[in-house]
């Protein structure tokens, strides 16, 4: 069963999400009225214990177990919920910073880090791509039409007429800087259980 | 509906368009040739760090900081209005603006790491890039055309019975910015009317995302495949041939999941699938193989082009 803490300041958590600057300006997360139309529309809740009412009105207790949450993991970030909510609240982007703030105490690093090599590629390439560690699943999945289209990418391409797939050096150079002085580098070691040598 | 424009136009490259069906890229220049729009796609435009924003692996200020070097770059093109090929990309890139233009203390942030990094010349500037004004999806650039496209259409479609799935991160996401709405959204329907189909208006779960649910497909699997089961099955029902993308990240869910799932119910659901591009350009009389780039789905899409039926110039 889950906890509920009572501090003095029951807002304080929903005041550090709003905050956050994964939130939109106009978060309507005070507003919410627990309606529960957002858990009404919401694919995760159809399909798995989701209950997206429910986070906002735990946030909104103060209720700071919220984070440690497993069932925070099963959201789709398909807004759903954002688009039906009447008072302009997001479930979808509440989610998102309660895994930044859990993130931050060092709670969920083994939920990230079969994302990291998402983050390596970007770093090496400055692109955006699948995982290498799920690209077997998609092989068995896909078959071996789809293995084959992967090894003769560069040729079709070509018939296409479209451009290079990498950007250059100095492109990636820039890029790996950014992300450098923004601290993601650091952030990637974090995920990655490797000690900061940075 | 809010302004689109017509010109200076940066075509923004997706990760997912680059690797899985590069064809929506060529279909799109394809129709932006044709159309004469005033376009460019640059080598140095990075990716909106879509799967890693929303596996929660890049953290906000490291999105906003890719974006803002993104919009620098638009600008010093003299291409300042950017066009998405993925509807993520739209997601990302119009919080990102919003984000520079309305929080101060990102932007400085921002700014500072252009300045450590040596790049000085990238650095934001308040108001340097509107989410409403700048950021499209290529969609509503074909939408604000489709005239233009309905006089250049060389077959016709009407044979087949076309839905349409509208991209949560396009309809959802900045809502009171999509061209028509939220409830019931028709931007891709009335795209298929312009190349001459009437298409299924609305169905059982028109609304339902994909299913991929970013870290879902990867790490919940079955758990992603039962939404995209239920939309499938959903139009089945209403006997669909095609439907019609507007995000290569759905149009995975459903195009090389499709067989999956039929294997596991024991049923075929024998739906293709179309990027609104692909279909618009191969309306047109783009070629399958060099243009629409037919050979990378999983789906195979030869059936359908044995239909389309040639319009004969007085029909016109």
């Amino acid at each position: 069963m889950n906890t509920q803490k009572i501090n003095e300041n029951p807002l304080e958590l929903a005041e550090v999400i709003i905050k956050n600057p994964r939130s939109s300006k106009d978060l309507g997360l005070l507003r919410c009225v627990q309606c529960g139309m957002c858990t009404s529309v919401c694919p995760a809740a159809k399909h798995s214990d989701y209950n997206p009412r429910d986070i906002i009105e735990r946030v909104l207790e103060g209720d700071e177990t919220i984070i440690k949450d497993e069932t925070l993991w099963d959201c789709f970030y398909c807004y759903t919920c954002q688009s039906i909510c009447p008072v302009g609240n997001s479930v979808c982007e509440v989610n998102q910073v309660l895994k930044q703030i859990a993130f931050d105490k060092d709670e969920v690093n083994d939920k990230l880090e079969p994302f990291a090599n998402y983050g390596e590629t970007y770093i090496n390439q400055g692109t955006g791509s699948i995982p290498n560690n799920f690209i077997k699943d998609l092989a068995r999945d896909f078959g071996p039409e789809w293995v084959n289209f992967k090894a003769n990418l560069s040729s079709i391409r070509d018939e296409l007429d479209l451009g290079p797939l990498n950007p250059p050096k100095k492109t990636v150079d820039e890029v790996d800087l950014i992300l450098k002085y923004s601290g993601f580098q650091k952030r990637l070691k974090k995920i990655k259980n490797e000690e900061d040598d940075l | 509906m809010k302004d689109i424009p017509n010109e200076k136009f940066l075509l923004f490259k997706s990760c997912m368009v680059n690797v899985e069906y590069p064809g929506i890229e060529s279909s799109t220049k394809y129709i932006f040739d044709k159309l004469g729009l005033d376009y460019i796609i640059s080598p140095e435009q990075t990716c909106c760090t879509g799967l890693g924003h929303y596996s929660d692996v890049f953290d906000e200020l490291s999105t906003t900081a890719i974006a803002a070097r993104n919009f620098n770059l638009a600008k010093s093109l003299d291409h300042p209005n950017l066009v998405m090929l993925c509807s993520t990309c739209y997601a990302i890139n119009k919080k990102s603006a919003n984000i520079l233009n309305n929080n101060d203390e990102v932007r400085e942030k921002v700014n500072n790491i252009f300045i450590e990094a040596g790049l000085e010349d990238k650095c934001y500037n308040k108001g340097d890039t509107d989410s409403r004004e700048n950021i499209f999806h290529v969609v509503e650039v074909l939408y604000n055309n489709r005239d233009k496209i309905s006089d250049l259409c060389k077959y016709n479609l009407s044979d087949f019975r076309i839905a349409t799935h509208h991209a949560c991160h396009y309809c959802k996401v900045h809502y009171e910015d999509t061209v028509d709405g939220v409830r019931n959204p028709m931007l891709l329907d009335d795209l298929a009317e312009a190349c001459g189909v009437d298409t299924v208006k609305w169905y059982d779960h028109k609304r339902l995302s994909c299913g991929n649910g970013f870290r879902q497909r990867f790490v919940n699997r079955d758990y992603s495949l039962e939404v995209t089961k239920e939309k499938l099955l959903s139009l089945k029902d209403e006997n669909v041939d095609i439907l019609l993308h507007m995000c290569p990240n759905c149009q995975i869910q459903y195009d090389r999941y499709q067989p999956v799932i039929e294997k596991q119910i024991g049923e075929k659901i024998g739906i293709y699938h179309l990027n609104v591009s692909q279909l618009i350009a191969l309306s047109m009389g783009a070629d399958p193989y060099t243009v629409a780039g037919i050979q990378t789905h999983s789906v195979k899409l030869e059936p359908i082009l044995e239909k389309f039926k040639e319009i004969k110039e007085e029909g016109k």
